[in-house]
């Protein structure tokens, strides 16, 4: 696998945490624990519809 | 208690057997691990509609014959398209008994016809930018009978797909879970596959483009093809390791449908087709698992470039091949499964099964490095008498 094969939108990947951040007022406490949160979510979106594809 | 220890115990025993041959080893016999699909169906007493459309029963059929044949390892359910979740989403390429088949009928693919294909020929640079923004925003549209494209006005059906259709596939994950379970601890059987991997081209062409327009564009903008192929390799690779086994004991399926020759021509196998799935099997290998190469139909044109994979990082499934001559060319690399011939599971005669069962065994099993099985998925026309004879002559002549 290549630097070629570095998509835009990263697998496991629909709406960026970065995108996300900025349409959040200041995060206090466990930064990374709400990142975490929302990255595990943000997957079974992905996981969704590329399995849709894949698998039905 | 004495029967739980009783299961754990053949359960380990299936699995190291399963395992050694896969790894190209010799074990203490040659593991069985057929693929039923809806044979499950005909052996259990439920029809082709009640595996289709009911989860349970479709699960009830596999760990019935789990249980009462002596099998090393299956599918947990090798109907594998649930129609209670593409039903709910409204997913237009699925024939489904009693709905647009007769209700005996298995379920059937329904390719569009050229100029209504899910991806339009103009559309590879919308793909290649950005491809789970396309699946979401183009894709799903348009196979999705309620789903709204952007732009559109929104609506109950539309919000309504996405929810049952999250909350259907969480279930039958979950299901499916608990189905591994269950074949280990009721029938002591092992899940013998785990992850899905498709290969670039044909997941391209079989869900988007379609087989006749994708021959266009394989002549018309072979670049962008490739392009494409190259922007899927990195969310195929991480679909297939998500799904993929922890203990890395089972391999991550790859299910090989028409980009061999004569559906593709040498030359978009060589440029196209093997570029973009080698780098992906390598990496799966690099990270400890092996792929097991479902190879529909013919594949003797490729069998050289197969065999420039890493030794033991694949197990070859023989369908129409020539089981003996795949033997030749990759035995010595790769684990080889499957190869008796479905005709003669569904056609054939008890002995004739056992002696064709016979050679295999005597060739291509000699070594280690074979799993008993069909060509391809075993449907409801396999006569139950003629599996009863492949696994039990297996069982009784195929020991090291």
């Amino acid at each position: 696998m290549t630097e070629q094969n570095k998509p835009k939108r990263k697998p496991g990947v629909c709406i960026p945490w970065e995108e996300k951040l900025k349409e959040l007022p200041p995060i206090s406490g466990d930064k990374q624990l709400v990142q975490r949160t929302w990255e595990q979510s943000d997957t079974l979106g992905y996981i969704y519809v590329w399995y849709c594809l894949l698998a039905w | 208690m004495t029967k739980d220890k009783d299961m754990e115990r053949l359960y380990g025993e299936r699995l190291k057997r399963y395992v050694t041959a896969m790894r190209n080893e010799k074990p203490d016999r040659v593991p069985i691990r057929p693929f039923v699909a809806e044979f499950t169906a005909k052996y259990a007493g439920y029809t082709i509609q009640e595996v289709t459309f009911d989860l349970e029963k479709a699960l009830g059929a596999a760990r019935k014959c789990a249980a009462d044949f002596d099998w090393d390892a299956v599918v947990p359910n090798m109907v594998h398209v649930w129609a209670g979740l593409t039903e709910a989403i409204g997913l237009k390429y699925y024939g489904y008994p009693g709905i647009h088949l007769p209700a005996d009928t298995c379920f059937q693919y329904r390719e569009p016809p050229e100029e209504e294909a899910f991806m339009k020929g103009d559309e590879y640079e919308q793909l290649i930018e950005d491809p789970t923004g396309y699946l979401f925003n183009v894709w799903f549209p348009r196979v999705c009978g309620d789903v709204k494209a952007e732009g559109q006005p929104t609506s109950y059906r539309n919000n309504m797909s996405f929810l049952k259709g999250g909350m259907a596939m969480m279930s039958c994950f979950n299901a499916l879970g608990k189905q591994s379970e269950l074949l280990r601890s009721e029938c002591g059987t092992v899940s013998a596959i785990s992850g899905i991997l498709k290969a670039p081209l044909d997941i391209i062409t079989d869900k988007l483009r379609g087989y006749l327009g994708m021959c266009t564009d394989l002549y018309e903008q072979p670049d962008k093809v490739l392009a494409a192929c190259e922007a899927f390799m990195p969310h195929l690779l991480y679909m297939a390791l998500s799904g993929a086994d922890g203990e890395k004991n089972v391999p991550i399926a790859i299910w090989m449908h028409r980009r061999c020759v004569p559906f593709v021509s040498q030359e978009h196998f060589d440029k196209i087709y093997w570029p973009t799935l080698k780098p992906i099997v390598e990496e799966i290998w690099a990270r400890g698992h092996q792929v097991l190469f479902y190879a529909e139909g013919r594949w003797a044109a490729h069998l050289k470039a197969f065999a420039e994979l890493p030794d033991r990082s694949i197990i070859f499934h023989v369908d129409q091949d020539d089981v003996f001559e795949v033997h030749k060319v990759l035995g010595h690399k790769f684990c080889i499964s499957g190869g008796i011939p479905n005709f003669l599971l569904s056609y054939g005669m008890p002995q004739q099964v056992r002696d064709f069962c016979k050679k295999v065994i005597d060739t291509v099993a000699r070594d280690g490095g074979y799993i008993m099985d069909a060509g391809a998925i075993m449907q409801d026309d396999t006569r139950v008498e003629n599996l009863k004879a492949m696994t039990e002559f297996t069982r009784e002549y195929g020991v090291y």
